[in-house]
């Protein structure tokens, strides 16, 4: 999770060649360069996405990260990015979506002949920046995120059949897939799924984990009140006890892709 | 007739009014959308998703050059990637793993 960027370039004829780290016009591989006392989530990139963000006929790279915000690459033409990013901002002050981890995808939203930029986000749901710059000019005026699709219901584990829509850590494509004129949007996601064990109903999964919480929260606060001769065996306990979950269900963390049809 | 002159500046005043209600209604409505309830996809029968934990990132681009675009799912882990290919009438295939080079792509980096 270095914060590179990786590049499958096209073979002549089809195809792919496998991942290669993509360089900028110093040969140097390309990264957000961050302050060692800055965190490094700031460099940690979530996704990259090309685009001729400032409309000079090269591919630029608009590219999201853990913390939320957007730095643009400036494309050189050939496969070459200037190695120096430059941070979005809004107004004077840097653009940073609601939660985490940007996901930017770049497109003409709002039909007014610009490109607007729209984020998927940790916090789940869809988020847009709007571009005021109008048609025609060449580097967009971003105003600050707003959403555009609220986050679903934010749980750590639920059903698959319990599942009604993305939940979080989303990530976007856009796009008009039924060819109707209307942008739709699809967003992937993570969810944890629970499976009850074999031979137990959801309604059966429910109680006996109602009932396993409650020993669960009891050794946890006697855990935390052990003293050190206690604290082995309260330890132990605890562990047995949230062992015991795997005899009434699994957990499987996964991601689905969901499709919003715009009306 | 300052009484024609009057009703005269009167209409003028309405479609005026008229018109900024309509630049006002196009400017606070810009961007926003209406969507009909989210709908999961699924491949070959099954729903699309990716393996633990997550994180599916979705693409949609003609991968086979056929003329549709296909689905192609990105995930966390070994920074893998799935193809289902467009079919038409709204179904996708079955999925399988985007190849690079003979294997299997994976982009480094990730679990």
């Amino acid at each position: 999770m270095a914060g590179l960027f990786h590049v499958l370039w096209g073979q002549p004829g089809g195809g792919f060649n496998a991942a290669a780290i993509l360089t900028g016009t110093d040969d140097e591989p390309l990264i957000i360069p961050v302050e060692e006392s800055k965190y490094q989530t700031e460099n940690i990139c979530t996704r990259p996405t090309a685009v001729d963000w400032d409309g000079d006929g090269d591919l630029d790279m608009i590219v999201g990260n853990f913390a939320g915000s957007f730095y643009l690459f400036k494309g050189k033409g050939k496969g070459k990015f200037d190695p120096q990013p430059e941070l979005l901002k809004s107004n004077t002050q840097p653009l940073k979506i609601a939660g985490a981890h940007s996901d930017p995808f770049v497109i003409d939203w709002d039909g007014d002949g610009d490109l607007d930029l729209l984020s998927g986000s940790s916090s789940g749901g869809v988020q847009w920046a709007e571009n005021l710059a109008g048609k025609g000019q060449k580097r967009p005026v971003l105003k600050s995120f707003k959403t555009l699709i609220e986050a679903g219901k934010r749980t750590t584990q639920v059903s698959e059949n319990e599942l009604t829509g993305p939940t979080m850590a989303t990530r976007i494509w856009v796009d008009d897939v039924n060819s109707d004129g209307k942008l739709d949007i699809f967003v992937g996601d993570t969810v944890s799924i629970q499976t009850p064990a074999k031979g137990l109903s959801n309604a059966e999964v429910k109680t006996k984990l109602a009932a396993l919480d409650k020993e669960i929260v009891e050794a946890m606060t006697a855990l935390r009140n052990a003293d050190a001769d206690g604290r082995q065996a309260a330890s132990q306990r605890y562990r047995q006890i949230v062992l015991k979950r795997n005899e009434i269900m699994t957990v499987e963390r996964t991601g689905f892709v969901w499709l919003y049809v715009q009306k | 007739m300052q009484i024609f002159r009057d009703l005269e500046e009167s209409d003028r005043t309405m479609k005026r009014l008229i018109l900024s209600t309509f630049v006002l209604l196009g400017t606070a409505v810009a961007g926003a959308a209406e969507f009909a309830a989210p709908v999961r996809l699924e491949g070959g029968g099954q729903p699309v998703r990716v393996e633990s934990p997550g994180y599916a990132a979705p693409c949609w681009a003609d991968i086979d050059g056929d003329g549709k675009k296909d689905l192609l799912v990105g995930q966390f882990n070994k920074g893998k990637i799935r193809v289902y290919r467009n079919l038409g009438k709204g179904k996708l295939s079955t999925a399988k793993w985007l190849q690079a080079e003979g294997k299997n792509a994976e982009v480094p980096g990730v679990w």
